[in-house]
């Protein structure tokens, strides 16, 4: 008797257990579920359904139309390339998330290499880096554009006249071209800390007797820089790279906030809200997140499946 | 006099070498292009409108005016903007966003980091594709789910701050499962095997032993998950229509928008969502500068 009712006494322990661990993750697991997962199926559903203000009420019965919000995402002058005039918001928005990603990741590595130096002040010097990223959004990118004012009142055209370097103010932000440019510095100004941090902690694990070793056979900073540094950043450089880049390519407020996605700025999120709650057409703007989400998707394969292996390989 | 002050340069000369010099002026470029936007904000919210609206700018302002934050806050202003009606707004949404997210995640984080079951890395796997959807495509059904039931139930879904607060919930339970969990298997199991021995039972456990364990986590979480709902702009902007409903960011948004320019103005709201996030930052920052690189901002 006592033989078999042991285990059966860890089996029901066992099974208690699982019905705790179910019970306590049951409240997240279903808002997770809800929130998330199925909005997320679903809206593949609304992209190729016609669904607008109209019947949202009666969402679930909306007519399924098959690619026609593909096939008018496509054919739309905003996301269409055309040469000479507009990038469309898909090239847009893979330029701006590359060049934005590799900046912050550039100014996070030379923040990360400043303070991996002992000199007085630095931790006060640390938490100041983190200002950017910490403060809101909304703030910090109303202060940019009243910083970039475009009045000769704004600060950078006041300076930059003084300076002799402009005759007249310029529209920082309503200009094609430079819009973007600024846009995507002040990506690198308000994202370095995340990459700072991240290269910050690698750093400060990286073995100093290799230092020690290269000193003795004479490498100068450079040296020591490119073949010991870089290497031993290689894999936290490609995390960060990842993460940034898709955190940059699925960013809204940014843009929306600080050119409302004009002057050539209008970029795939940009793009989703416009057409959902400003045309008030969810299908193709669903369709239009649908297209960002492949985008990303196939990098990602590309990236984790070619890049990522090709590195363990050597 | 000369030879003091050739001893000077002399000494200054000696210590400058070119690695030094190249570092300091980086250092003072990092500082000034960090900092200058934050002075530019609040100086500006110290400014008259006669000062902004200067031919030329204002940069540092002859007396601290509260004009701006008299429009903000005093009702017998000809455009006031009863922006105290927003802080609270914002409170309401975010100290509960906050709250239940860290009771739920709590919970949860436990169940995954310390009990076996099967389809927890299933689940796991799951909760972390959040960080795949950008906000934008999950507004869109979120929008037209929760229209659906509103209309069923009989709620509001617009300029409804509990639903604001559910929506809030998918954004911040994520993160701060994955941050909580990370946490909880840091803490020895052994701890709790001897206190289940002295015959507590699980829930014993996690309340008497895990939790007190694991409060400098708690409070980063908490934090994290406040500033996000505290920073929230495109959920609150389709959610929300009515002005008295309005959160910060979109009372700053709508200021912005303005026929008639005030930065000041702006720039004085923005001083007074920005400074309380600074501030906690700046007393937690121990505590939370492992969650920053833990993904406790997504974005």
């Amino acid at each position: 008797m006592a033989i078999v009712s042991k285990p059966n006494h860890w089996k029901s322990l066992r099974a208690r257990e699982t019905r705790l661990a179910w019970s306590l993750i049951s409240p997240t697991a279903l808002i997770v579920f809800g929130l998330v997962i199925f909005p997320a199926i679903f809206s593949v559903w609304v992209s190729f359904h016609d669904v607008g203000l109209h019947n949202l009420n009666d969402v679930f019965h909306a007519p399924f139309v098959g690619f026609e919000n593909y096939r008018k995402v496509f054919a739309d002058f905003a996301f269409k390339f055309q040469p000479g005039q507009s990038w469309g918001a898909a090239v847009t928005s893979v330029v701006y998330s590359f060049t934005a990603t590799i900046l912050t990741i550039f100014v996070g590595l030379i923040a990360a290499l400043l303070l991996n130096r002992p000199f007085r002040g630095r931790s006060i010097t640390r938490a100041v880096f983190l200002f950017p990223y910490v403060a809101p959004i909304v703030s910090v990118a109303f202060v940019w554009r009243w910083i970039l004012d475009p009045r000769p009142s704004g600060v950078v055209n006041d300076i930059l006249m003084k300076l002799g370097v402009i005759d007249l103010p310029i529209a920082y932000l309503a200009t094609r071209g430079l819009a973007l440019l600024l846009v995507i510095i002040f990506d690198a100004w308000r994202y370095f800390p995340f990459a700072m941090l991240m290269i910050l902690a690698r750093l400060q694990a990286v073995d100093s007797t290799m230092y020690e070793a290269a000193e003795v056979d004479g490498a100068n900073t450079l040296q020591k820089f490119w073949n010991i540094t870089i290497p031993e950043l290689r894999y936290v450089l490609g995390a960060v790279f990842l993460l940034r880049l898709m955190w940059t390519f699925n960013k809204f407020d940014d843009i929306f906030l600080l050119t409302g996605g004009g002057f050539g700025t209008r970029v795939l999120p940009v793009l989703t809200y416009e057409f959902s709650f400003r045309l008030f057409d969810f299908g193709r703007g669903a369709a239009t997140a649908m297209i960002l989400l492949t985008i990303l998707a196939i990098f990602m394969a590309f990236y984790i499946g070619v890049v990522m292996r090709s590195d363990e390989d050597e | 006099m000369e030879t003091e002050r050739k001893n000077f340069i002399d000494h200054m000369a000696a210590w400058i070498t070119w690695p030094r010099l190249i570092f300091s002026l980086a250092l003072l470029f990092f500082l000034t292009s960090i900092l200058f936007p934050f002075y530019w904000m609040v100086s500006s919210s110290f400014k008259t409108h006669a000062e902004i609206a200067g031919r030329e700018p204002v940069y540092i302002p002859e007396a601290l005016r509260l004009e701006a934050y008299k429009e903000l806050f005093d009702p017998s202003h000809p455009s006031y903007q009863d922006f105290g009606a927003n802080i609270l707004n914002t409170l309401k949404v975010s100290v509960p966003t906050a709250m239940i997210a860290v009771f739920l995640a709590v919970l949860g984080s436990y169940a995954i980091a310390r009990l076996k079951f099967r389809g927890k890395n299933f689940l796991l796997n799951s909760i972390l594709l959040v960080y795949l959807f950008p906000g934008v495509l999950l507004i869109i059904p979120l929008f037209a789910m929760l229209a659906q039931i509103g209309d069923r139930v009989g709620f509001n879904v617009q300029d409804n701050l509990g639903v604001l607060i559910f929506t809030y919930l998918s954004q911040t339970l994520p993160v701060a499962l994955y941050m909580l969990t990370n946490y909880f298997r840091t803490i020895p199991d052994e701890i709790e095997q001897a206190a289940m021995i002295d015959g507590c039972s699980r829930l014993d456990v996690i309340w008497r032993v895990t939790l007190p364990l694991a409060i400098p986590a708690l409070v980063s979480v908490s934090i994290y998950t406040f500033m996000i709902a505290w920073n929230e702009f495109l959920y609150a902007l389709v959610f929300l229509n009515n002005h008295a409903m309005f959160t910060m960011p979109i009372k700053i948004n709508t200021i912005f928008n303005d026929p008639t320019p005030r930065p000041h103005v702006v720039m004085a709201a923005s001083t007074i969502m920005t400074v309380p996030i600074v501030l906690l930052f700046l007393s937690m920052e121990r505590y939370l500068e492992e969650g920053l690189t833990a993904g406790g901002v997504k974005g």
